[in-house]
């Protein structure tokens, strides 16, 4: 019996020693849940933490794309604004090219009609001088007169305003062009009043042109013709031509193009001048300095020199001193 | 040619150019046969008359109605019969183009219009000289325009 208490004794010992280390394993396994458990809690609110986060980061960019897509929005409005303005530059443009063009026709067609009527009168007016005269007084002679001067006057005007017409922007031929050859010619056709004048026309140092010539000879006869008619009554007339090649990144102050070379002509001349406040206004076409009975002409001779450069795509300054003389320095592209 | 049996014809619509052109002919040829058309087709409708003695001159504006004046030389050029007559364009302006034009179609003289009498007359003297004395040959270029100024060929650009 006693054996099998021992026995018996020795069994429950057994199974309580088992017990009790299932026991302490359960509880080894319950600690482990227990920091498992902790652990996963730890991961978890760590998840919630980056999935907020992810939000606000979902919200920004969400407001940072609308922001870019009001940009685009507005950038789209903006261009639209410009093509429009673009657009409406180029229909401006386009009607100045028109308006001018009208412009010229009208100072064409009108100065040329004018003609005849005004050839009209004049005839009228010698056919009575001619086979009236014994019928008119001198008073009546002597206002047919005044009238034939105005008439002639009116007629220079015309001439001269067909002139200026004549020179347009439209026949641009450029050719290289000896500038030495066009001033030869011009003096020759000058030939009379250069000895009436007893001037000397200095050319020093010329080069060759790139030019529309039929327009520049008219250029260099008018220049000339001009310092020759406004010589000083003191002293002979002397006309100084000079040129030379310049880079338009030299001319500063000008409105030249700084990468290109230019062709720099300078007239100079020791005649009468005049006072450095005219220098724009002498260029103006029908602009006179003086009255007709000092000095004759319409005032459109530098309005067509202007002309002239401006189709060269050059510029023109005057400069004078009254008393002194005039420098007229011309620029256009080599 | 007798200067008595001259037959100047001038067409021309304005009433004050054929009164000049008329004044300076009764003054210049008392004894010509002077007569005037006002319009290109009376003036083509006239040459073409078969009864009607040609001209010795026919003076011709080039601004005319109804058919001008260019269009009249042309066709007068190009018509056998009517070729010989010497047709002087008697025109206000004088344009380059126009003028070259004028001298390729055959004609004999481009006169601009001038603004006084006695320059008319004189211009008007000339051709008639010179034609006379050419007889129908077309002159040079040069010679072609007549202008009041110097009163003989100059040539115009």
């Amino acid at each position: 019996m006693a054996k099998i208490i021992e026995t018996d004794e020795d069994k429950l010992s057994i199974v309580n020693k088992e017990l009790l280390f299932q026991i302490k394993e359960k509880e080894k396994k319950e600690a482990e849940l227990i920091i498992a458990n902790k652990e996963l809690a730890f991961q978890n609110e760590e998840k919630e933490k980056r999935a907020a986060e992810l939000i606000i980061a979902n919200k920004e960019l969400a407001f940072q794309n609308e922001e870019k897509e009001k940009r685009a929005a507005e950038l789209i409005i903006a261009n639209k604004e410009l093509a429009f303005q673009n657009e409406e530059k180029e229909k401006r443009a386009a009607e100045l090219v028109i308006a001018n063009k009208e412009l010229l026709a009208f100072t064409y067609i009108s100065s040329h009609d004018l003609q005849e009527p005004l050839r009209k009168i004049q005839t009228f007016v010698t056919i009575i001088l001619e086979n009236e005269t014994e019928n008119l007084s001198e008073k009546g002679k002597y206002n047919f007169q005044r009238m034939q001067i105005a008439a002639s006057r009116m007629q220079q005007l015309i001439d001269d305003l067909l002139a200026f017409s004549r020179i347009n922007a439209t026949d641009l031929q450029f050719e290289t062009a000896d500038l030495n050859q066009i001033i030869e010619e011009a003096k020759n056709e000058l030939r009379d009043t250069i000895l009436e004048k007893n001037a000397t026309i200095e050319v020093t140092e010329i080069c060759t042109v790139n030019v529309i010539s039929f327009q520049f000879r008219q250029l260099v006869n008018n220049l000339l013709s001009n310092a020759l008619k406004f010589s000083h009554p003191d002293r002979p007339s002397h006309i100084i031509i000079k040129s030379s090649i310049v880079k338009g990144s030299k001319l500063k102050g000008l409105t030249l193009s700084p990468d290109k070379t230019y062709c720099h002509i300078i007239f100079t001349d020791n005649g009468i001048g005049f006072e450095p406040h005219f220098s724009e206004r002498i260029f103006g076409v029908f602009q006179k300095l003086h009255s007709k009975e000092v000095y004759e002409g319409t005032g459109i001779g530098l309005a067509i020199v202007k002309k002239i450069v401006e189709n060269h795509n050059g510029i023109i300054i005057a400069s004078g001193e009254l008393d002194k003389g005039a420098q007229f320095d011309i620029y256009i592209p080599a | 040619m007798n200067l008595n049996q001259l037959t100047i014809l001038l067409a021309d619509d304005d009433t004050d150019d054929c009164f000049f052109f008329r004044e300076a002919i009764a003054k210049l040829f008392p004894s010509a046969n002077f007569s005037a058309v006002h319009n290109g087709e009376e003036l083509m409708h006239l040459l073409n008359k078969e009864t009607h003695n040609l001209p010795n001159l026919l003076f011709l504006d080039l601004n005319m109605p109804r058919k001008n004046g260019f269009e009249c030389l042309a066709e007068i050029k190009q018509n056998d019969r009517l070729k010989a007559v010497p047709v002087i364009v008697f025109s206000t302006s004088l344009e380059q183009e126009m003028v070259n034009l004028l001298y390729n179609t055959g004609a004999q003289y481009f006169i601009r219009k001038p603004s006084e009498f006695a320059q008319l007359k004189k211009l008007i003297l000339h051709t008639i000289t010179l034609i006379l004395q050419n007889n129908i040959t077309q002159p040079a270029k040069e010679q072609f325009v007549l202008t009041a100024e110097r009163g003989r060929a100059t040539e115009e650009t």
